[in-house]
Order: C-alpha cells, then sequence, then structure tokens
C-alpha cells in the first residue's frame, strides 16, 4: 500500500498521466510518457540521491515489515502445509498492488536469509479463483537438500511473517479456448514438482470443452502431491483422465507409445504441457516433434538446475550490454572480466584482484564459481564481481 | 626493506587468516546494524530539516535541525556511504545497500569515489606520483616532493580545503585527468572520457546545490534564510569532520610514504605492509568510532577495504599483535594526539627540507 503511493512520487506523475490522456495520439503519450519518468527520476535524484523515493523511505517502512524486499511486493504469509515430505505448500496474501496471475505462471520469491536477500522462482499452484475470491496465492516449493532457499523456507517458516514476491511472469499457460480446434485435446505431462503449474491450470479450469489427460509421474504414490484432489478431479470431471506413472514400479513414462495407445487420439490434434527437470522436458519434446507435432503446440516449463561442471567443456557466457547481446567463451577457471576482454568488450574494471568493486554487475541467470572464495553461486539473478567469477554453467550477464 | 619476501608471504597468510574469520561468519548481526544505522541516518535528516523549519519558535529548534542534519550527512558519507560504495555490504544482496546502485549526500558522484578513492588511493597507498590522495596536489607533506613557493601558505590551503572539503572530493578526478587545467600525464590510463566527467561533476553538484539552496528554502517559505543558512552549516560541519577524520588516518607524523620502483610488481604480503606503514588509527569511545565510520581504525580499513567496518574494532588487537610481530610500527594514538602531529606535519612541509618519511 505505502509503496504504491511512493510509485506515484508527488503530483508529478499524476499530471503527465493526464496529459497522457488528453494527448490521445500514441508517439505524443509515448514521449509525454517518458518525459514524465526521467523527471520523476531526476527530481527523486536531487531530493534523496535515489532513483525512487520508495527507495529512500524503505528503511523506515520495513520497520513494520521487516525484510521485504524494495523491488518487489510484500506478501503475508497466511498459512502453510506439508504435501508431502519434501513438498512445502504456503499460502501467500500479496498486497494489493500486485497485478495478479493467470494459472500456469511463475513469480520470484525473495526471503532475508542470515542478513542477505535470497531468491528463487516458484510456480503458482493455486487456482485464479483463490485469489479473485480471497486475494490470496499458493506456492508450493519441493525442499531441496542441498538448496538454499528451500532450505531457509522450510526452517524458518513458522517464524516468518512475509515474504517478497516478484510480478507473475512466463507463457507456460493454457493456449485461449478460440484459438484451439473443437477436436482437439490436451495432454499434460508433470515429472515430481512440475505438478505445480499444471494443477494451478486445472483447478482454474471453469468450463471443460477438451479432453485433458494428465500424466503424473512420480517416484511412488507417497510422493505425489495433490494426489487426492487429482483423483476427486477425476472422478467428478468425466473429461479428465488421470494416469499416474509410478516410475519405481512401471520405470520411466514411454510419452509417445502410451499416446499411440490411445483410442480415438491423433497425437497431431493436441496441445502438449510438458513440466519438470529439463533433461525429461527435453526428451519428451523431441520425441512429439519427431512424430511431427508441431513446435507452436508444445509449452515446456523447466524445474530444477541444469547440471554444471566444475571443469571440462567452454561455457556460453551471453553478455548484455546496453541491449547488444555478445556471445563470449568463457573457459572453466577464467575470470569472466578477462573472458570479455578477449573477445573484444571492455567492460568497467578496476583492480582485478576483486577489491575495489568497479566490475560489479548483473548476472541474470547461470552459475559462476567465485575464484578467491572458491564458492559456486545460486542460478537466479545476483550481482557479481566479473574480475573474480568464472562460469560454472551458461551464463547471461548484463554488462 | 627489512621484511623478507618469506616473512611478506608469511605476513600475508596471518592477515588472511584474520580477514577469513570475520568475512566466514557475515550475517543477521551486520545486516541488522547497517540497517539500523541507514534508519538512524532517514530519522535524522528527516526530523532535522523539519526542526530548522520550526526555528521560528525558538532558535534552539533550529540549532538542533542543523545538529540532525550534520549528524544525517555525516552518518550518510561515512558509516553508511564510503562503507558501502567498498562493498562491504554487497554480500546482502540488497539494491539500496549494493556498492553498485549506492549514491550519497555529497557533491562527489559515486562512480568517480570507486575510481579514485577505492582503485587509486587503496591500490597505489602512499605511493608517490600514483596516490594522489597523499596531499591531493595541494599540500607537501612530505620530503619526496619538491619544494614551491605556494607551501608557504599551505595551512591556510588546508583551511580552505576543509571547509570545501566535498567540493574537494568532487574535483579530485578531474583534476588527476586535467580537464580543465594543465597538461595531461602521459602514463595516466583514463578509462572514463572527459565529457562523461563533466556531466557527473557538474549533474551532481547541481543537484546537491539544488536540493540545499533552492529546494528546502523554497518551501520553507518565509523561513528560508534560515533553512539555507542551516543547510550551509550542516553541510560545513560535515566538511571539517569528514577532512580531519581522514587527515588524522594519513598524514599523522609517522606515516610513510613509498616509491614506485619499491612497489613494482609487489607481493600480496608487501601490500599488505604498506597498508600498516601508510595509515594510522586513533581512539575514542564507541559512538565516536560510529560517527567516523570506522575510519578511527583506518589500519584496519587498509587491510580490510571489503570487510563490514564494525569489525575493525574487533580484529584491531589482533592486527596489532601481528605488525608487533614482525616489528611493523602500528600507528595509534588519541584523536587529539594525532591531529596536533597533523597539524605539525602540514606546517613543518611549508617550508623547504623536513625528515624522510620513506618507508
Amino acid at each position: 500500500m505505502y509503496f504504491h503511493i511512493l510509485e506515484v512520487e508527488f503530483n508529478l506523475f499524476l499530471v503527465y498521466k493526464c496529459a497522457l490522456k488528453l494527448s490521445g495520439r500514441t508517439s505524443v503519450s509515448k514521449t509525454i510518457s517518458l518525459w514524465g519518468q526521467s523527471l520523476c527520476r531526476q527530481f527523486s535524484l536531487m531530493l534523496v540521491n535515489q532513483p525512487k523515493l520508495s527507495y529512500y523511505l524503505h528503511p523506515l517502512l520495513r520497520w513494520s515489515k521487516p525484510g521485504v524486499h524494495p523491488d518487489y511486493h510484500s506478501a503475508r504469509i497466511v498459512d502453510f502445509r506439508w504435501e508431502t515430505d519434501q513438498m512445502l505448500s504456503v499460502w501467500l496474501e500479496p498486497v494489493s498492488s500486485w497485478a495478479g496471475f493467470t494459472p500456469g505462471q511463475h513469480l520470484l520469491v525473495t526471503m532475508m536469509h542470515q542478513g542477505r536477500y535470497i531468491s528463487r522462482s516458484f510456480s503458482i499452484s493455486s487456482s485464479a479463483a483463490l485469489f479473485t475470491q480471497q486475494k490470496q496465492i499458493r506456492i508450493s516449493c519441493r525442499i531441496q537438500p542441498q538448496g538454499e532457499f528451500t532450505q531457509a523456507l522450510a526452517a524458518g517458516i513458522a517464524t516468518l511473517p512475509h515474504l517478497s514476491i516478484s510480478d507473475a511472469m512466463g507463457d507456460f499457460v493454457l493456449v485461449p479456448q478460440a484459438d484451439t480446434a473443437p477436436e482437439e485435446s490436451i495432454v499434460m505431462v508433470a515429472a515430481g514438482s512440475g505438478i505445480t503449474p499444471l494443477w494451478s491450470i486445472l483447478s482454474s479450469i471453469r468450463c471443460w470443452t477438451l479432453p485433458v489427460v494428465l500424466f503424473y509421474c512420480v517416484k511412488n504414490a507417497a510422493q505425489a502431491a495433490f494426489l487426492a484432489e487429482l483423483k476427486l478431479l477425476s472422478a467428478k470431471q468425466p473429461l479428465f483422465d488421470l494416469q499416474l506413472i509410478e516410475t519405481q514400479q512401471t520405470g520411466r513414462l514411454n510419452l509417445v507409445q502410451q499416446l499411440q495407445d490411445r483410442t480415438n487420439f491423433s497425437v497431431h490434434k493436441a496441445h502438449y504441457y510438458l513440466c519438470g527437470p529439463a533433461v525429461m522436458s527435453r526428451q519428451y519434446s523431441e520425441d512429439l516433434t519427431q512424430q511431427g507435432v508441431a513446435a507452436a503446440a508444445i509449452h515446456t516449463e523447466l524445474f530444477g538446475l541444469p547440471v554444471a561442471a566444475s571443469e571440462g567443456p567452454v561455457k556460453q557466457a551471453l553478455m548484455i550490454q546496453q541491449g547488444k547481446v555478445i556471445s563470449v567463451e568463457a573457459a572453466a577457471g577464467v575470470p569472466l572480466l578477462q573472458a570479455a576482454e578477449q573477445q573484444g568488450l571492455s567492460p568497467r574494471f578496476g583492480c582485478r584482484i576483486g577489491v575495489c568493486y568497479q566490475c560489479v554487475c548483473q548476472k541474470k541467470s547461470g552459475q559462476v564459481l567465485n575464484l578467491r572464495t572458491g564458492q559456486i553461486s545460486g542460478d537466479g539473478p545476483e550481482q557479481i564481481q566479473l574480475c573474480i567469477s568464472a562460469a560454472y554453467s551458461d551464463l547471461q550477464i548484463e554488462l | 626493506m627489512r621484511l623478507t619476501e618469506q616473512q611478506l608471504s608469511e605476513l600475508a597468510s596471518e592477515l588472511d587468516q584474520v580477514k577469513a574469520g570475520v568475512m566466514n561468519q557475515l550475517g543477521d548481526k551486520e545486516a541488522r546494524y547497517i540497517r539500523r544505522m541507514l534508519l538512524t541516518q532517514r530519522l535524522s535528516a528527516i526530523s532535522g530539516r523539519i526542526l530548522m523549519v520550526l526555528g521560528f519558535l525558538t532558535p534552539w529548534l533550529w540549532a538542533l535541525g542543523v545538529a540532525l542534519l550534520a549528524l544525517a550527512k555525516i552518518l550518510d558519507n561515512m558509516e553508511i556511504g564510503h562503507n558501502v560504495l567498498h562493498g562491504q555490504y554487497d554480500w546482502m544482496n540488497d539494491p539500496v545497500l549494493h556498492s553498485q546502485r549506492f549514491e550519497w549526500d555529497i557533491a562527489c558522484d559515486a562512480g568517480s569515489w570507486k575510481r579514485t578513492h577505492n582503485f587509486e588511493h587503496h591500490t597505489y597507498t602512499n605511493i608517490i606520483g600514483k596516490d594522489r590522495d597523499f596531499g591531493y596536489g595541494l599540500l607537501r607533506l612530505s620530503n619526496d616532493f619538491r619544494w614551491r613557493l605556494r607551501n608557504l601558505w599551505q595551512f591556510v590551503t588546508y583551511l580552505v580545503l576543509s571547509t570545501l572539503f566535498q567540493w574537494g572530493v568532487s574535483y579530485h578526478e578531474l583534476a588527476g585527468e586535467r580537464v580543465f587545467f594543465g597538461k595531461k600525464k602521459p602514463d595516466r590510463i583514463n578509462s572514463v572520457s572527459h565529457s562523461d566527467l563533466k556531466k557527473a561533476f557538474f549533474g551532481k553538484g547541481a543537484r546537491q546545490l539544488f536540493k540545499d539552496y533552492v529546494f528546502f528554502p523554497l518551501i520553507a517559505g518565509p523561513m528560508w534564510l534560515w533553512v539555507l543558512a542551516g543547510n550551509l552549516l550542516a553541510n560545513m560541519i560535515r566538511n571539517l569532520w569528514t577532512s580531519t577524520v581522514i587527515f588524522c588516518g594519513h598524514f599523522t607524523a609517522d606515516v610513510h610514504t613509498f616509491t614506485q620502483e619499491q612497489c613494482e610488481g609487489e607481493s600480496r604480503g608487501h601490500w599488505y605492509y604498506r597498508q600498516i606503514l601508510g595509515s594510522s588509527n586513533f581512539t575514542g569511545p564507541r559512538w565516536f568510532h560510529r560517527l567516523t565510520g570506522h575510519l578511527s581504525c583506518q589500519i584496519e580499513h587498509h587491510l580490510f577495504p571489503d570487510m563490514p567496518a564494525l569489525h575493525y574494532l574487533t580484529v584491531a588487537p589482533q592486527v596489532r599483535a601481528i605488525a608487533k610481530k614482525y616489528g611493523i610500527a602500528y600507528n595509534s594514538g588519541s584523536f587529539l594526539r594525532q591531529y596536533a602531529t597533523v597539524v605539525a606535519r602540514i606546517i613543518r612541509y611549508s617550508f623547504p627540507g623536513g625528515l624522510a618519511t620513506r618507508a
């Protein structure tokens, strides 16, 4: 609420918004909008040396909501429940400035752990109705034995009052009904915690018109989250077919075989939603493409970190400089700064020994190895020192 | 040089251990501390500006307002700004406290500060000809420099510099790059174009001037003159305080200087050795250390510039013991004693000659 007011940054913002409405023409309104934004920024810089007034007032506002990240929306933890012994569901009530979501989307969740902000992305696992009726959403997290975020969340969930959440993101959402032919059907494949966005989609369908089959792959039934709810839905809804694959007993799912065995089913007349570990999603989409399924009909969402190697092949670092993307070959153990310079880039630098912090820049994704400490970073967005970081996986870096 | 390469490498590993002892334990305590500082700074800045306007009730409120605004500016520049810009709190991953995004309430642009202070001064500490912070190109503080006539009145220069310190700091890089005057030095590599330097200098300076001397006086209405004078006074108090703290950390009697030849291809151990000899500490109560941004522990700061500053006091006894073990002078004393030697040093080198301070 407070943040929402602050974003408005006095009446300046309102003035240019009015001008925007009056002008009507897009090119003019765009110019005025940019001009207004830059004016707000300059005003805030002048007054408090911060790009936004909310950054300046954040320490005061944090008094009532400790641990809330200034860039994100705060969300009150309403309740939590263990779905299985490894999966924790958390019910959140976001502040009113949070814009809502489309089932299947994910968001970045940030919490304060030992003084620092750590983030991880999760799919929303609740229905659209829960948000429209009760202003709540649910995220369901598989607790990773080595995961800093999920471990901290599991340990602190009973006492944590808030989490910070980003806007909902991603295009792993159901294709609008208007775009699907009447005889088509939907095939979903979920592996492990990959069920979360799919369960959000399924539980949000209000009017069933197409047959849906869900292949839910788990080690054993005890590890299948939302199984009771899914069974209830399949009993109630004749168009929904639940296929539980317990890989411990039956081995891996042979998707193409299973689909060919189905009566009244054509692989070409279906939309596919695959969600699970990167390896699995890639495998099934390749299989389907070989069967002649159009790429546009295959929707995937990747879960989990790609397996990272400490040595061996050269990694690709995509460096984004003022909007231009340059691919840099980063060998294991070579500082990214050096790799970038060999490629003809000239990022900001200073001491080159990790002291002066001039080369700090934003890593958007991928893991880096800190050459000074030997620590391996997380996979999410964070600031890194280029001169003492080496690629540990493929990377995206904003210079 | 008295220490062998073997001894220097042992010195380096001992100091590295001291550092690791702190850095491996960073967490809630440090985060809480710096956030509390940030809160104190915000509260004193806001209340200070309000109280100044309430000066029409009694001038005492105005005086309290000035003191609070000066306190806010000092905390912003020292314990928060200087330390955050060193990357001491980058591990918190907080956009408000990250070295790459931080900007402070001083005329100097943060980017320029990181180049001249974090890089130039902290890498080449007290190497004559490389570290322009040694005398700021204005004062003769050792006999490494040729005496010039203008050194005769350098104590007055020092007083003027102290009063206008934020502008000195802000102009520092432009002076080094010879943006407006002088011939460019051939060995100086600049990473930023002159036009960008000028843009940052005038942009930041104008914003700061507009805020304190146009915007706040304007919204104060009939109290405009009081607010304008109060802001001027608060800025001046901050200038004198920061300048005094920095001079007491760098230009006391026993601070050593180095030549470029001495430091060519130096080891990590020699870098540490140079940092101990190139800085000086002063003592005082806890609140006093906080007001200096813990730069009262300048030696520890120079050894570990990216260690959260509140730990300098805790590692100081260990550093002192290590310095003693290797027979390196550890320069510490009371604030008044250290300041007296600073004044003496400025006056002594106003005249030709003077003792050699080379290590």
